[in-house]
């Protein structure tokens, strides 16, 4: 699930993330004019990084301010650095100058697909929906924005309609966002196979790409790894890092593969690096279930503590995070059957369904449970968290054979699927 | 598709990297995406065309030589993220010889993945060679072998001897190269697209800063007889492309989708309207018709009538003279015409013998009087830049100025044969955006 979640945005980020390349790099430079200076491109060009091509977008509005591509171009360099800082700060930065483009020019496509996936990285679907379309009047030709609009379809648990825009998207322009986004719908679908098949032809196109190529293995390591190839992940996790030393993703991929082969100390000194360079939430929640399940409660209390205050951090920012902390939650003993109905309701997708499940179970509402957890496997997904969490229901239900069967696939498909709950999951399949 | 797209792709997509190479992973260094975001992916880099080049060679006049490039601003020093041609992709080539903007001559090219070796980064490539011609598809050249990128000394030394082993016979008498090169394209993409704001007066007088210099490209070059393309109008139009296979989220037999394609140069940055550039991309020249009206209404030179007010005024629109040298090629003076169908093809008249030595032609080409360069054809040398600037301010309408980028020729020297483009820098001396010394 925690794997779920963070694949779902990384969904949502590939989208983010080329929409931002399509706009700074594919945006016809006569066709609007330009801010920057050439000098200012041949510094960033030297530089290579974003912040100094943010600076330098800053100084050129300064004696521009009305130039609406600029303006669209520093929204998406502003959503770039929260990609790269983790400082959730950079998305209001990011959605003042967006707005004020649009005010300029109501039917720019840079900004409006800015928008969109700026509200997709806030967690905001159904906005991120009604701008993806928006974009997608605005230019029904241009792939990517059938990637925003299915990366928030599927987060609002429309599969059918998210699975036909990502076939148009892949239909339009082939390649990497396409295809990392074909083989998360053929995850979704159970067809593991399937999903691996087209993260290969991902990882083609991604070659000579450090990072894009680092992402993909790793995105193939959790995929391996979450359907019973370890070592398969082991080797994808590596590539990533080779490909990309230190990449905090790739620690993250490794740190997970340490977890599933009982190397939990191992785990945790790659997860801590990963979270000290920076402290998304999954990396602290990770890392603090690392820290308890090898005996450490004051290093486990003290990322625990932490996430409270990411999150609010996140929420101060406008992200919505109400899912991701009601799954902490259940999963530590405060399960709020408010939050996660609130979470469901504004993610009605698998996992908000199986959140709340697994927070009704945690308060014995197991008939209501049993409901949210078929919704939660209606697509026939093989995660093992969501069978675990199925088998926990039957368990509350008193059918302690059915529960059993749940507890030996989510077993099968990853023996140590989870620090926290692996170990429950084997005590009771016996 | 090149430009602002080639030097910020390139920058952005290493910025990470460097970052944390450099500074090692403390807090706060840019080394990674934030929670859920994807990192960088550019735009599909190893399926991107940057140039495309055709001539008669000069140092073999019965034969034409096509030049195309991919993978924009490949930084020699990227190891241990070595370029290749991507293995799922395919790579095509495309002759018309009847200006209907279909192909009537194409060679298709598949590669496989490089093997991973210690010294040469997995870089070294075998490919396939087909041809579709006359109804008929032939496997025209197999197990052919790209040489490995230019690492450096120790990883590959005499690195042009390992270069000249990578030109390669077909089948069909045609001659085959591929594999990393020099980007010959010069330019100061900075200043150019930068409203034209050029460095030193209005550009024609040097002083440019070449932002391709020392960069790389992967280029796929062939030679073919003059016969094999020839036809009673003696115009043939040329345009590569890259196909990706599809995908659905059920499964499928995936067919190939274009999604990439270069006749003339820069057409994609500067005629062709964001919301559009996927289509372009996507569309066979033949349905070029509907692109038409941002070819006539070139954008150009709205800005050109802005910056230079004291030069103007500029023709903004029914820029026929624009429609034609891209669309249809030059009818009067007839150049290169091949017909009414407009179709962005890059014209070369095959009658027009070379005129000078590799790299010697005129950089202006044709509007510098020399007929064998663009818009007939593209040479490596044409500076096609300038070309474009001077021809959309009116060259070609009686409205003649001197404007340009200030860098008339690549940073290294051009190879005097087959494949011309220069070796790459090897990553263990690599050096790039050198400033050019003005030339006044």
């Amino acid at each position: 699930m925690r794997r779920r979640l963070f694949i779902a945005g990384t969904a949502a980020g590939i989208a983010a993330a080329v929409l931002l390349l399509g706009g700074l790099f594919r945006g016809s430079p006569a066709a609007a004019p330009r801010p920057t200076s050439g000098e200012a491109l041949a510094a960033d060009f030297a530089a290579a990084d974003t912040a100094g091509l943010v600076l330098q977008l800053q100084t050129a509005l300064r004696a521009a301010p009305r130039d609406v591509h600029g303006l669209g171009l520093l929204g998406l360099a502003y959503q770039q650095r929260a990609r790269e800082t983790g400082d959730p700060a950079w998305y209001g930065k990011s959605e003042g100058v967006l707005r004020r483009a649009l005010r300029l020019a109501p039917h720019d496509l840079i900004a409006t697909s800015g928008l969109a996936s700026l509200a997709l990285s806030r967690h905001r679907f159904g906005e991120a929906l009604a701008l993806g379309r928006r974009a997608r009047a605005l230019s029904p030709s241009t792939a990517r924005n059938y990637g925003v609009i299915g990366d928030a379809l599927v987060e609002l648990g429309r599969y059918r309609e998210a699975f036909a825009a990502f076939d148009t998207m892949a239909r339009l322009k082939p390649g990497l966002a396409a295809y990392a986004r074909i083989s998360y719908a053929r995850e979704l679908r159970g067809d593991v196979a399937g999903a691996r098949d087209v993260m290969r032809l991902a990882l083609d196109a991604a070659v000579g790409q450090r990072e894009a190529l680092a992402w993909t293995h790793v995105q193939l390591a959790k995929l391996e790894l979450g359907h019973g190839r370890r070592e398969a992940a082991a080797r994808e996790a590596r590539a990533a890092l080779r490909a990309f030393p230190g990449y905090v993703y790739g620690l993250d991929a490794l740190a997970q593969v340490e977890a599933a082969r009982g190397r939990l100390r191992a785990a945790a000194r790659l997860e801590r690096a990963a979270a000290q360079t920076i402290p998304l939430p999954q990396f602290v929640s990770f890392l603090g279930d690392l820290y308890a399940a090898t005996g450490r409660l004051r290093l486990a209390r003290d990322q625990y503590r932490l996430i409270g205050a990411i999150e609010r951090l996140l929420a101060a920012n406008g992200v919505r995070t109400d899912l991701e902390t009601a799954l902490f939650d259940a999963d530590h003993g405060r399960a709020s059957i408010a939050l996660a109905r609130r979470a469901e309701r504004m993610r009605p997708s698998i996992d908000g369904a199986d959140v709340l499940a697994w927070t009704l179970a945690r308060h014995d509402r197991c008939a209501e449970a049993l409901t949210w957890s078929r919704r939660a496997l209606r697509l026939g997904t093989q995660d093992a968290l969501k069978l675990f969490h199925r088998g926990m229901i039957e368990r509350c239900l008193a059918r302690d054979a059915e529960a059993r069967i749940w507890f030996r696939r989510a077993l099968a498909l990853n023996p140590r699927f989870s620090v926290l709950w692996a170990p429950t999951a084997r005590r009771l399949a016996r | 598709m090149r430009g602002i797209a080639l030097a910020l792709a390139a920058a952005l997509a290493t910025a990470v990297a460097v970052a944390v190479v450099v500074r090692g992973s403390s807090p706060g260094t840019a080394n990674a995406s934030s929670h859920r975001e994807a990192p960088l992916i550019s735009q599909d880099p190893s399926a991107d065309n940057t140039d495309l080049y055709a001539f008669r060679s000069p140092d073999k006049p019965d034969t034409v030589t096509i030049v195309s490039n991919w993978i924009p601003g490949e930084d020699p020093g990227a190891g241990p993220n070595w370029y290749t041609f991507s293995p799922s992709a395919r790579y095509d080539l495309y002759v018309d010889r009847n200006g209907d903007g279909k192909p009537d001559v194409t060679w298709q090219f598949r590669f496989k993945a490089g093997t991973p070796t210690a010294f040469l980064g997995g870089t070294q490539q075998e490919y396939t060679v087909t041809k579709v011609a006359g109804g008929k598809t032939t496997v025209v050249g197999r197990g052919l072998a790209t040489p490995p990128d230019n690492i450096g000394p120790r990883s590959t030394p005499n690195y042009h001897d390992l270069a000249v082993k990578g030109v390669h016979s077909l089948t069909d008498g045609t001659t085959v190269f591929a594999g990393q090169r020099d980007d010959a394209f010069f330019g100061d993409i900075g200043a150019a697209f930068d409203l034209v704001a050029i460095r030193h007066g209005t550009g024609a007088t040097g002083g440019g800063k070449d932002f391709f210099a020392g960069y790389a490209v992967h280029a796929i070059a062939l030679q073919v007889p003059v016969a094999m393309l020839d036809n009673s109008s003696h115009v043939i139009g040329i345009w590569a492309a890259t196909d990706r296979p599809s995908a659905q989220v059920a499964k499928g037999k995936p067919g190939l989708v274009q999604v990439s394609r270069l006749g003339n140069p820069l057409v994609n940055e500067l005629l062709i309207p964001t919301e559009l550039k996927d289509k372009w991309n996507a569309t066979t020249p033949d349905k070029d018709k509907q692109f038409e009206q941002y070819y006539s209404t070139p954008i150009l030179a709205a800005l050109l009538n802005k910056l230079y007010p004291q030069f103007g005024p500029f023709q903004e629109k029914d820029r026929a003279d624009i429609v034609s040298v891209l669309g249809t090629g030059l009818k009067s003076p007839n150049l290169n015409y091949t017909g009414p169908t407009f179709a962005d093809e890059l014209r070369l008249n095959l009658s027009i013998a070379p005129t000078a030595a590799v790299g010697k032609g005129n950089r202006l080409g044709v509007l510098g009087g020399d007929l064998a360069g663009y818009p007939n054809g593209r040479r490596l040398e044409d500076d096609v830049i300038d070309i474009s600037e001077r021809a959309v301010g009116g060259a070609l309408i009686g409205h003649s100025l001197p404007l340009g980028d200030g860098v008339d020729a690549n940073d290294v020297p051009l190879q005097s044969s087959f494949p011309y483009e220069p070796d790459p820098f090897s990553g263990f001396d690599n050096t790039k955006g050198q400033l050019q010394p003005a030339n006044g």
